[in-house]
């Protein structure tokens, strides 16, 4: 063995948007990382490793899709500084894979001539070439890599094919740096390439004459048509509202059972005292009170992940360019707010692809108000008391549909008056956006994907929520009085004394000193409020049934004001409904907006101003209510 | 009026984007405005040849093969003349 090297310490995937870059990442690594049609799903740097085929470990890094090296874009940037070492953390890339959609080199090789002129050893990855010689283009990689003066790898990274190829070439000695012949002319150096690119494509990827009319061209005759696209628009939404509701129904059965017969069998194994209590009040009752929305949760993602995947995302986009526009918005903004109806988190990480700094900080300010899944076990608990399920399923996706339509309007009311106020850019952009072709949906990445966050949901509970259930049970059982019955050992514990002091404050919303107290702690998480609501309802109770989710609404429905009067009527149900539609309440967001809009005093602001909406849109809805006699 | 263009092989003589009919091939000819750049990032080189697909507040072409939509005022930088 010698100790020189045989193959790079590191290299770089570049390439366009859609060309295909996340799914070469992950056929060579193999990692859990997503994959989309629309650009934007690589937001930050991935990285990985690889094998070589004769068992040498490199690490390969996934940088953002961008068209150029122009430095016009965040992403645009992070491209740069990882070509040029400046990246933070990562040495410069040894050798660079540019991965280019083989059906369009035209506009790929574009990127690829900038990368070349960098100096750095240089592959080029030809991927998708089963669609280019479908669509009647006739390549020819060894002309296409005599001309570039680079290995040239034709292959179809979705199907693995060309994989063993391309590691063949990650080891030493390296490609020769290029000599970027077409650089050194006195031309204009954009001239220069694109005359140089002309050539090559007549020598090496030679277009049949005619036009052809595709299939996506024919499915976007409709679903891009100005009314019919709309109609499946909404049908496409509403759908997805409705399965959410309707078909997570029978998991979440199963897993309330499941709990049910694992707190019967604690109560019969453990004897009855603080053990007991915890493991069966504390733990089960909070941990599983959250749990019990998982159904929904990888619903909602695997209907995004099958939007994304299938090319209908950037449909989407396209069709509600008009609608954001009234917002001052761009349809660019689609992706990052409707990937907030999931996650705030990945939302705000997506609005790099925008490129008005401006309209990027108004999408990230507004985008909390998208209602994300953590809110949704709060609605679930909510609505169901609002409307009993006899009413009809269809009222509650509606009354759930109208929570979502409202935290958006005012999303988007909010958006165009900052807009207004923040004025216009130095440099004006404007609306561009590629159509993916339609895809077959790839389920591999759709499920790695789902599970992904499933598990990411699941191990908040694990971790944070089962944290934060242990100590709210220990602060609702002590310090211990053995006098009197269940609520007055819970008046005279610590959480039964925060609940005091906090009441006045939430009285003016219609909530008592316990709600207050779980709405205090579901600021770490949202979805903890279902747990602290558990945990705080159940010990003024005193039967020793583990409840499921319908005995706590069963509870719920019982809990008095002091007076006797219901403490959940109707109207302080919506006024609580709003309260969560508003609040923000996720630590997680307020760091990540601080990282995005590099400013914690945006962050901050966003914080304070959702916050104090929340409260001053919950005190209006309850104040107007009851002077109108609800 | 694209109609008396189609002799016409003179930049004077070119249309932008935005005035052509849908589904007409067209050539790019020039580009000329701020977004250039970007444009020609995109696909919209000079002597690159296009369909364009909608028309409407944001216009689709089919550039070398791909769906690009952009907005009216960027249309209105790309000068083009009919396929002969």
């Amino acid at each position: 063995m010698s100790s020189v090297p045989e193959a790079p310490a590191m290299i770089a995937l570049v390439g366009n948007p859609n060309s295909g870059k996340t799914t070469l990442f992950n056929a060579l690594t193999g990692s859990n990382q997503r994959v989309g049609n629309y650009s934007g799903v690589t937001v930050s740097v991935k990285s990985g490793e690889t094998f070589t085929p004769h068992g040498k470990k490199v690490r390969v890094l996934d940088l953002p899709g961008c068209y150029s090296l122009r430095a016009d874009s965040p992403d645009e940037q992070v491209a740069i500084d990882a070509l040029t070492g400046m990246l933070p953390g990562e040495p410069k890339p040894d050798l660079v894979v540019c991965v280019v959609d083989s059906s369009n080199l035209e506009r790929h090789l574009q990127l690829a001539l900038q990368v070349l002129e960098q100096g750095l050893p240089c592959v080029l990855a030809l991927n998708m070439v089963d669609v280019a010689e479908k669509s009647g283009l006739r390549l020819d990689p060894i002309k296409l890599s005599e001309e570039l003066g680079i290995p040239v790898i034709p292959m179809q990274a979705n199907a693995g094919k060309g994989i063993i190829e391309l590691k063949q070439t990650l080891r030493f000695p390296l490609p020769f740096h290029p000599s970027a012949p077409w650089a050194h002319g006195p031309e204009d150096p954009g001239v220069a390439r694109r005359s140089f690119i002309e050539q090559l494509c007549a020598l090496a990827a030679r277009r049949p004459d005619a036009h052809q009319q595709t299939i996506s061209d024919r499915i976007d005759r409709v679903l891009l048509h100005p009314f019919f696209g709309w109609v499946f628009f909404l049908v496409v939404l509403f759908a997805v509202f409705w399965s959410i509701f309707s078909f997570a129904s029978i998991p979440m059965g199963w897993i309330e059972n499941a709990q049910g017969m694992l707190g019967e069998w604690l109560i019969s194994k453990i004897p009855e005292g603080d053990l007991q209590s915890l493991l069966v009040d504390g733990i089960l009752g909070g941990v599983g009170g959250v749990l019990v929305f998982l159904p929904q949760i990888v619903l909602l993602f695997l209907f995004i992940g099958i939007l994304e995947s299938s090319g209908y995302m950037a449909r989407a986009a396209y069709l509600m360019d008009g609608v954001m526009a009234k917002a001052g918005l761009s349809g660019k903004a689609f992706l990052p707010l409707f990937s907030s109806y999931a996650c705030a988190i990945p939302g705000v990480m997506a609005t790099r692809t925008i490129h008005s700094p401006k309209e990027r900080l108004v999408t990230i300010f507004v985008a909390p108000w998208m209602s994300c899944s953590a809110r949704l076990p709060v609605y679930f608990l909510i609505i169901p008391l609002l409307l009993h399920e006899s009413e009809g399923t269809w009222k509650q996706a509606a009354i759930l549909f109208a929570i979502y339509a409202l935290g958006t309007l005012t999303a988007f009311v909010t958006a165009r008056i900052l807009r207004g106020r923040l004025g216009e850019d130095a440099k004006p952009s404007h609306f561009l956006l590629e159509l993916p072709p339609y895809r077959n949906l790839q389920w591999g990445y759709i499920f790695r994907h789902v599970f992904d966050r499933a598990w990411a949901f699941v191990s908040q509970a694990g971790t944070i929520i089962l944290g934060l259930s242990i100590l709210l049970w220990a602060l609702s059982t002590y310090p211990k009085t053995s006098e009197g019955d269940a609520a007055d050992k819970l008046a005279h514990s610590a959480m039964g004394r925060i609940g005091a002091v906090i009441e006045p404050v939430v009285q003016p919303l219609g909530f008592d000193g316990k709600m207050g107290t779980a709405i205090l702690t579901s600021f770490a998480a949202r979805e903890v409020f279902n747990s602290s609501i558990a945990i705080l309802f159940r010990v003024e109770e005193t039967d020793d049934e583990v409840q499921t989710r319908t005995a706590l609404r069963d509870r719920l429905a019982e809990a008095k004001w002091p007076d006797g009067r219901p403490l959940f009527t109707p109207l302080s149900m919506i006024s609580l409904l709003v309260f969560y539609i508003y609040a923000l309440q996720c630590l997680p967001t307020t760091a990540v907006v601080a990282r995005e809009a590099n400013s914690w005093k945006w962050a901050g602001g966003q914080f304070v101003f959702m916050t104090g909406f929340a409260y001053l849109a919950s005190l209006a809805v309850f104040q107007i209510g009851k002077l109108l006699g609800y | 009026m694209p109609r008396t263009l189609s002799t016409s092989h003179e930049i004077g003589g070119a249309v932008t984007l935005n005035q052509v009919k849908i589904g007409a091939d067209v050539q790019i000819r020039v580009l000329s405005g701020p977004s250039c750049d970007r444009l020609r990032e995109l696909g919209f080189c000079e002597n690159i040849q296009l369909r364009k697909i909608s028309d409407g507040r944001n216009l689709i072409c089919s550039v070398c093969g791909t769906r690009l939509a952009i907005s009216r005022e960027l249309a209105e930088q790309v000068l083009v003349s009919p396929v002969a």
